[in-house]
């Protein structure tokens, strides 16, 4: 199928989509006016702009078999009112209930005509969509059509497959981490072609290669053992300290590879030292864990602090605080490694949060996130440009994003004040183009 | 070549590590090309849109662009601006970023489910989040389980950067209420209560939601005795839980026969809460016992829904013949076609029944009809 999905700016299009063209279009988008425009033409414009984010992909008539006049809506009941009224109270005097002294807030109305495009959100490649796994319909289409994609447990290489409440799809990992990270840069796309050349050479000595590559998957193995040494993970630091410095001579300015040399020095100290004690690096793996769970447990608290310990700083001064301080960090660092080793217990109140904070990270997202130049996104991975802008994910799906995959629960509804189904549009696109696709045209 | 807005991200590949995961892009403002070569005689190629655009990003577009961990970063309502902006969309009031689960939340979950025993119904009312959801949270973990263990690459850095973008519903700490999730009582709107119907009812009777059930399923009103016997509407969730004969009736005949619709109590996926409301206001005093009784309340619940899954999953199992071939890795299973007038129809062409019968078109070829797969066994 020809992609007509482009994101024009002349034409302000809204797509499924989550580019910076979007974006733009996204908010410079007016409602289309009505004044002086018949009924016909209103509903022709809604209907056309509705269309060119609500299942582009899918054809006309396809979609108009497809559509449902019936909304699936839902109210949510309060028990505490059933058990007060069997329904007799509401149904006194001549019908409406007896009139109190005030009248409850009025109920909120439900958005009936919004929920026009829900059997589209059914599709597979809409619902990888909306689960965040691609950043756009199109490539999920991609993606489920290159195989990438398994509906419970099954290869499933059709994107219009419609999803059954309770089915789990998972896309592959590596994919989602490609189309939700940011792009390669420059130097990053010239270590790859060296990569590859490199590659190239070692294939025809196989010799050498194949010692580097066993080594290599050694290192890996170890650190995604659960109960891995401290050490191997000190020790694929320094190694990786090593290759940035061997390879980004020419992109590393040479303050940073000052940096670089003493955080590798100061690694090799502590380890050095807790070569004599190597009980201790298993309690400091599960003080990791701990602390792990801890700070993520504090990073999801809102702002107000209370009834924690010492968290001395928000997160967004902390961040300053990590951007100012990047010199004092590695001797900050050398200690907590340090003090954590030599000690027989890690006491919280003996290191700041922040040296854990920063000792943590560091390790953490060294073994989760590493560099890795064969990969086809930037590494270490961070989300795209503007992509929190585009970032939600509807009640309709629970989704585990550790191994990219999502359970399409039940089909989205309507509830007074709410509509599941994501949508650029108000009620004043909505209505009318759900009127165009009514068998009895309003 | 027009001008691209570059990429700003720092070379420094260990500085990542050591800060906060959103905080690797340094804002920096690059001299403007067309400046640049203002002496050329060839017009821009950027148009005006572009440049536009381009203003637009660089202005109040950056702060789009890279997020504030534990914050949305949506695009600004011109509507509202004090409140935290939850509508991704700020044309569209009516739809709004829900919070997702954290991961303690979740793993609290699998390890009440699983690890505890408790029942899912008990876990629902407990944390507020739906019981499909909770089915769906122990099959996504335990999943995640079994690839960790076989080492199967994970996307934790995305997962990270998605729970810092999102709201979130967290895990409440010791001796701190719940929050919960998500409304858990949640009653389908029945495709019966469209209509509007004119229904005259003398002022002396008192009409109530079964009476309504019944109005909008056209049954006829209920006699004297049995309106006597249900004290509250509630009651009639009990009968079709014990499945009382009679306790859901049908109206019509043959192919239009249909169900009466029951009353807003019995439809809820927690009728049980509406029974402890009652409870509550009857024994205000009681309140250790009402908990009690609420316990047994939901124990039972599960216990007569398990044995009815363990009845239908046997009566599928027998229908089934399985036939596994000695040192074949196969399992072959067969089940039996019904050709009767029941699949057939009575006029023996009905579509639903198997095989090629004359007369009866094949209707995969027809236009319209789902040639792919609508289901996949899990």
């Amino acid at each position: 199928m020809r992609n007509r999905a482009s994101n024009t700016l002349s034409k302000g299009k809204i797509r499924q989509s989550w580019s910076k063209y979007n974006l733009y279009n996204l908010q410079r988008f007016r409602s289309p006016p009505t004044a002086s425009r018949t009924f016909f033409q209103q509903k022709w414009t809604a209907k056309a702009l509705a269309r060119a984010y609500h299942g582009e992909q899918v054809r006309e008539g396809q979609w108009k078999r497809m559509f449902s006049r019936r909304i699936r809506s839902v109210v949510p009941m309060n028990t505490l009112d059933l058990a007060k009224d069997d329904g007799s109270e509401t149904s006194a005097g001549r019908g409406s209930g007896l009139k109190t002294a005030e009248d409850p807030s009025p109920s909120r109305r439900v958005p009936y005509t919004n929920m026009a495009f829900a059997p589209l959100e059914r599709r597979l490649d809409v619902a990888i969509f909306r689960a965040l796994f691609a950043s756009s319909a199109r490539q999920a289409r991609q993606f489920v059509i290159h195989g990438a994609v398994t509906v419970n447990g099954q290869k499933m290489r059709h994107p219009s497959y419609l999803l059954n409440p309770g089915d789990l799809f998972q896309v592959d990992p590596e994919r989602v981490m490609f189309a939700t990270g940011a792009p390669k840069t420059r130097f990053e796309r010239r270590e790859t072609r060296q990569l590859k050349q490199k590659d190239q050479k070692e294939d025809n000595d196989e010799a050498e290669a194949e010692p580097e590559q066993e080594a290599k998957e050694a290192k890996e193995e170890s650190i995604e053992k659960k109960d891995e040494n401290v050490k191997d993970t000190l020790k694929a630091l320094i190694s990786q300290a090593k290759t940035i410095m061997s390879k980004d001579k020419s992109v590393l300015p040479a303050k940073r590879k000052q940096e670089l040399r003493g955080f590798q020095k100061r690694v090799r100290a502590v380890l050095s030292r807790s070569a004599t004690s190597t009980v201790l690096t298993d309690s400091l793996e599960a003080q990791f864990s701990e602390l792990t769970l801890a700070l993520k447990a504090k990073r999801a608290e809102p702002a107000p602090k209370e009834g924690k310990k010492s968290t001395k700083e928000q997160p967004s001064e902390q961040e300053a605080a990590a951007a100012s301080q990047t010199e004092n960090t590695g001797d900050k660092l050398s200690e907590a490694f340090q003090k954590a080793v030599e000690g027989e217990e890690v006491d919280t109140s003996e290191l700041s949060d922040e040296e854990f904070d920063v000792l943590r990270r560091a390790l953490t997202q060294m073994r989760d996130n590493p560099i890795d130049h064969s990969k086809p996104y930037s590494t270490p991975w961070c989300p795209r440009d503007y992509m929190s802008a585009f970032a939600f994910i509807p009640r309709y799906l629970e989704v585990n994003q550790n191994i990219c995959a999502a359970v399409y629960l039940r089909h989205p509804v309507a509830r007074p004040g709410l509509a599941e189904v994501p949508s650029p549009f108000g009620e004043t696109v909505s209505t009318p183009a759900y009127g165009w696709y009514l068998k009895r045209r309003w | 070549m027009p001008p691209r807005v570059q990429s700003r991200r720092v070379s420094s590949i260990l500085l990542p590590y050591l800060a906060p995961s959103s905080a690797s892009i340094q804002p920096s403002s690059c001299p403007s090309q067309i400046l640049s070569r203002q002496f050329s005689a060839t017009s821009a190629p950027q148009t005006k849109l572009r440049r536009e655009m381009f203003a637009w990003l660089n202005t109040e577009g950056a702060a789009l662009k890279d997020h504030v961990p534990g914050e949305t970063n949506y695009l600004p309502n011109p509507r509202n601006f004090n409140e935290t902006n939850l509508k991704p969309f700020p044309h569209n009031d009516n739809f709004i970023s829900e919070s997702i689960l954290s991961e303690e939340l979740r793993n609290e979950i699998y390890t009440r489910v699983v690890k505890k025993k408790r029942s899912v119904r008990a876990v629902s009312v407990e944390l507020g989040v739906e019981m499909k959801r909770i089915a769906a949270v122990v099959r996504l973990v335990e999943l995640e389980q079994r690839q960790r263990a076989q080492g199967k690459p994970l996307a934790l850095p995305y997962a990270r950067a998605v729970h810092e973008m999102v709201p979130t519903t967290r895990l409440a700490e010791k001796g701190e209420r719940q929050a919960w999730h998500e409304p858990i009582n949640d009653l389908p709107a029945h495709p019966a209560t469209g209509a509007q119907i004119f229904y005259p009812v003398p002022e002396s009777r008192s009409f109530t939601r079964v009476d309504a059930g019944r109005v909008f399923s056209a049954a006829p009103a209920l006699e004297n005795e049995r309106r006597e016997a249900i004290s509250h509407p509630s009651d009639l969730a009990e009968d079709v839980l014990n499945k009382k004969p009679g306790a859901i009736e049908m109206v019509g005949k043959g192919d239009n026969a249909r169900e009466v619709l029951l009353p807003a109590d019995a439809r809820i996926p927690h009728p049980h809460l509406v029974k402890m409301e009652l409870d509550r206001i009857a024994f205000p005093e009681e309140r250790r016992q009402i908990v009690e009784r609420n316990v047994k309340r939901i124990a039972r619940q599960d216990e007569i829904e398990k044995s009815r899954r363990e009845k239908a999953e046997a009566w599928r199992e027998r229908s089934i013949r399985h036939i596994e071939p000695e040192g074949g890795r196969f399992d072959f299973r067969f089940q039996n076609v019904e050709f009767s007038k029941q699949t057939t129809g009575a006029n023996g062409r009905s579509h639903k029944a198997p095989g090629r019968r004359y007369g009866v078109p094949n209707q995969s070829h027809k236009r319209g009809v789902t040639k792919i797969p609508t289901r996949v066994e899990a």
